[in-house]
């Protein structure tokens, strides 16, 4: 489904240019639950910026399905962004002054649907995520556990292919973060949705099927192959 | 994104900082209402005139008049009789409906003599025993009294106590204007000469006397001025100005003065013209102030995009095009701009009906101004402040749509 190629991405930092990924090579199949690790400022934020169509500013070539991104315009990306990503963030990213069912709601909104069209579904994402009753919440009055089921309820309302987490459970404590990870697990399992997620906690990067470890903008290590090599 | 969806967000995000957002669109406002009153009043005017004055008068007919101005201020001699009705009939008789020799009834200012006393006076002329003055002392002028062509008048009494002492005293005396002496039967309190609400008031005369008597023999049959009438659609001046040459001819006094047709209607372009400069100076002045409320506004909203970046990145990274995002804070820019245009168009609607009867009472003649809140003047409050709003809101709603979505998730 995704298959990067010799992926490069430099930042213009002044007069220099600063050489973040290196000749990135990476394929996520259908159905794949992913999680990235490696040190701080190894570039997996960049990475899946990219892989999530967020970043077109990138050497290499990257093939979503049939769609060559790395010649699509920022427009053509906005509209595959929306019909087939999911964004969890580590900071959750909600909208302070908009309810919950009004942040759910934002990615539909931007397809074109109607406001009454929507209720139904927000209704039972939010029953998915464990917030049945909690619409017309402010994100404010809610505790951080809460917030980023908030924030995975608006990633999952449009029916994505593919979530992408950037340290979904980073600013949660232990055992929230095990309900957020069972809630990915079952999202992974029942809906089949293909989950890439940075992190940097063990105890998480251990329930994922598959590893992949930066270091310094290069894959040091992907457990998918050290699987084929043992075959 | 749906324009439903567009104006709610931007109304939230108004709504959320009530008082920035009243405090930028105070200028428009303020702009907006100057040229609406000043529209308001304008057109008013203009079409109070023509309603009164004007060619086209409402009355379901035209009426314009001829003056007759003798050279000799002191003569007697009168422009138009009998035979000139007649002339101007045969000569215009399909072009104007009706003409008739016009006589004043009220407050005319004449010579009058009380007993030995020579003063000058202002009359009223009636047809009809006067029921609004109030009895000072003796009797009210009788429908009887005027039908018989008695010789009797009415005194208002600060006059009367002035000349005899008292108003009873001024019952009995006579009065003698032009070639008749009348008697004075009643004293009448004294009125203002104009009404309330500006107009001639014909009590507000020194004397009332029967209109038959005034009138008789040659000053009724003659006069110095014509009323002619039209049917509705006819061109009343371009006529008029024709019976006027015609009478400069053949007029029976045209060696010993001349004939005039004011075109009233013709001055009142003039004067409209006049208040077009005003409401032109007005419209500069408000452009003035409505350029200084639309940098407010790109000021505020330059403000307001910095405070958003985060949701800016939010929108951008649900699916929102960089398109959507210039457009609702466009959206947001105009509804702002709107809101204080439409509020300033019912302040200046406001202003205009406030300042309209002001405006009558101080020029008099009794003359109605009515402010005229035209559709025009309201889609021209709307389109102006569509218009500061979209440009002035564009640079920072552009600014919006370019910003880098990495560096804001960063
Ligand atoms: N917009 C940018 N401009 C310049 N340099 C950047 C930019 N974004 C990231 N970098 C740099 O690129 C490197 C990789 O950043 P990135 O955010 O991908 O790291 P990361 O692996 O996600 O780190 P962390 O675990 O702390 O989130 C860092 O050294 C960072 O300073
Ligand atoms: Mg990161």
């Amino acid at each position: 489904m995704i298959k990067l190629t010799n992926i490069n991405k430099y930042y213009r930092q002044g007069d220099h240019r600063f050489h973040v990924l290196h000749d990135i090579n990476l394929s996520v199949d259908q159905g794949e639950l992913v999680a990235i690790i490696g040190e701080s400022g190894s570039g997996k934020s960049t990475l899946i910026n990219i892989i999530g169509f967020l970043d077109d500013d990138f050497s290499g070539t990257y093939f979503y399905e049939d769609h060559p991104i790395h010649d699509y315009t920022r427009k053509q990306f906005s509209h595959l962004q929306n019909q087939n990503v999911g964004f969890v963030f580590q900071n959750f990213k909600l909208i302070r002054e908009a309810t919950v069912a009004e942040n759910v709601a934002l990615p539909l909104l931007y397809t074109g649907k109607r406001r009454r069209e929507i209720g139904d579904r927000v209704t039972a994402v939010l029953d998915q995520v464990g917030l049945h009753g909690y619409e017309d919440q402010l994100p404010q009055n809610m505790s951080g556990g809460q917030q980023q089921r908030v924030s995975i309820a608006r990633a999952i309302v449009g029916h994505p292919h593919f979530l992408i987490a950037d340290e979904p459970t980073g600013a949660l404590d232990t055992e929230t973060s095990q309900e957020i990870m069972n809630l990915f697990k079952r999202l992974n399992r029942d809906e089949g949705t293909t989950i890439i997620m940075v992190t940097h906690d063990p105890h998480v990067a251990a329930q994922c099927e598959r590893v992949v470890k930066i270091i310094d903008g290069r894959v040091v290590s992907d457990s998918l192959e050290v699987h084929h090599a043992d075959k | 994104m749906r324009i439903s969806e567009l104006l709610r967000t931007a109304l939230r995000s108004l709504r959320a900082n009530k008082k920035r957002s009243f405090l930028t669109i105070i200028g428009i406002m303020i702009g907006i209402a100057a040229v609406i009153t000043i529209l308001g009043i304008g057109d008013g005017i203009t079409q109070t005139m023509y309603d009164k004055f004007g060619n086209n008068a409402k009355q379901g007919q035209q009426t314009t008049e001829i003056y007759y101005m003798p050279d000799n201020e002191n003569s007697t001699v009168s422009g138009f009789n009998q035979q000139d009705m007649a002339n101007i009939d045969n000569q215009f008789g399909g072009e104007i409906r009706r003409v008739r020799i016009e006589h004043e009834t009220a407050n005319i200012n004449t010579r009058a003599d009380l007993g030995d006393v020579s003063k000058n006076v202002t009359v009223s002329l009636l047809r009809a025993a006067p029921t609004d003055v109030k009895l000072v002392a003796g009797h009210r002028l009788t429908a009887n009294e005027m039908a018989t062509g008695q010789a009797v008048a009415m005194m208002k009494s600060s006059l009367a106590r002035h000349q005899y002492g008292t108003a009873q005293n001024a019952l009995g005396t006579t009065v003698t204007v032009g070639a008749t002496t009348y008697q004075i039967v009643g004293v009448y309190q004294d009125q203002a000469e104009y009404s309330m609400d500006g107009g001639q008031n014909k009590f507000g005369a020194s004397f009332l006397l029967p209109k038959d008597l005034y009138y008789q023999g040659d000053t009724a049959s003659s006069g110095n001025t014509i009323k002619l009438t039209f049917d509705q659609g006819s061109n009343a001046g371009q006529i008029s100005k024709q019976v006027a040459k015609y009478l400069k001819k053949n007029g029976s006094a045209a060696n010993q003065g001349s004939y005039q047709y004011e075109d009233m209607e013709k001055e009142l372009k003039q004067f409209s013209s006049q208040m077009s400069i005003i409401t032109k100076f007005i419209s500069f002045i408000a452009a003035i102030s409505l350029f200084i409320a639309g940098i407010g506004v790109m000021n505020m909203m330059y403000i307001s995009v910095s405070e958003r970046t985060q949701e800016i990145g939010i929108r951008l990274a649900v699916g929102a095009t960089p398109f959507n995002i210039m457009m609702q804070f466009l959206v947001e820019a105009v509804a702002l701009t709107v809101t204080g245009g439409l509020l300033g168009f019912l302040g200046g609607a406001g202003l205009a009906h406030l300042i309209a009867p002001l405006l009558s009472s101080s020029i008099g003649g009794g003359i109605h101004i009515h402010a005229h809140i035209t559709m025009t003047a309201f889609l021209m409050a709307f389109g102006t402040s569509a218009a500061v709003g979209l440009i002035f809101g564009i640079l920072p709603a552009r600014q919006a749509a370019n910003k880098n979505l990495i560096d804001i998730l960063r």
